[in-house]
């Protein structure tokens, strides 16, 4: 067993154990704070298996949105506390089923095919932030340029959903 | 090496079943879209176990962590100007009282 394992499957654990946690609580602000948690492990995970740029990154987004999405939290709620302890739940044996169901065929295509060898070693960090760079700026330039048009796309569209006159101001 | 590798997809394996069922159970919009995240996220691990343990050496495996990153910070942008709007007009965003939005 190598420190590498014991790292990964104790940040694995983690992210799992909030990510089950976002949906037992009934404390909307507990349940942003847990999934806050559940991505910062995963961004542990990434820093674990050696991808340093994307491990910091992903803690640092993730972290800025999990925040945002508590304030959202506590606009749209009438009780993001979860003192009435509301069941906000429905259909909830489909959608065991459907996790389960989902659970069980991801897990046996983990463990059935044949993976094939595995590298020993990755590049360095200051190599692969090089190479990352080369990429994006060289073969995946469109798709990179598509990704931020689309963002911004999107920021405009949200914006404007969000801004749109009801039919009372409107008069 | 290959127990690292089966570690990190079962974790995404085990994030992906957690968020389709938070997905799926969810009354409240901005719940719903925590279900969705937790999806993605399991792509995510997914695609930086691949790109470590079976082709280090190209950097396009990185690249499409940063297009779901992308696509996650999207569907979050939209998935708020909706629950702005809808709480606007009807002062809630639970998906119960949305039934009108069914095709």
């Amino acid at each position: 067993m190598t420190v590498q394992m014991i790292f990964l499957a104790f940040f694995g654990g983690a992210a799992l154990w909030f990510g089950v946690v976002v949906f037992r609580t009934h404390s909307m602000v507990r349940s942003a704070l847990a999934l806050l948690f559940s991505q910062t492990a995963i961004g542990a995970m990434f820093l674990v298996m050696q991808a340093e740029f994307l491990g910091v990154l992903q803690i640092m987004m993730m972290a800025t949105e999990m925040s945002v999405m508590a304030i959202f939290m506590v606009m749209f709620m009438m009780d993001p506390g979860g003192m009435g302890k509301m069941d906000m739940t429905h259909q909830k044996r489909l959608s065991l089923w459907a996790g389960g169901i989902g659970l069980l065929a991801a897990l046996l295509l983990v463990w059935l095919p044949d993976w094939g060898p595995v590298a020993l070693s990755v590049p360095g960090a200051h190599e692969q932030a090089a190479d990352l760079g080369r990429e994006l700026l060289g073969r995946s330039m469109f798709i990179f340029q598509s990704a931020g048009l689309t963002i911004l796309t999107a920021m405009i569209a949200a914006t404007m959903v969000a801004i749109v006159p009801n039919a009372e101001q409107r008069k | 090496m290959i127990l690292e590798l089966m570690i990190a997809l079962s974790v995404g394996a085990g994030l992906f079943g957690v968020g389709l069922y938070g997905a799926l159970s969810q009354t409240n919009l901005v719940m719903i879209v925590m279900g969705v995240e937790l999806i993605l996220a399991a792509a995510l691990v997914n695609l930086v176990a691949f790109w470590r343990y079976l082709h280090p050496d190209e950097p396009a495996g990185q690249m499409f962590v940063l297009i779901v990153m992308a696509v996650m910070a999207v569907e979050m942008a939209v998935a708020f100007g909706i629950a702005i709007a809808r709480f606007r007009v009807r002062g809630s965003v639970e998906m119960e009282e949305a039934r009108e939005l069914k095709g």
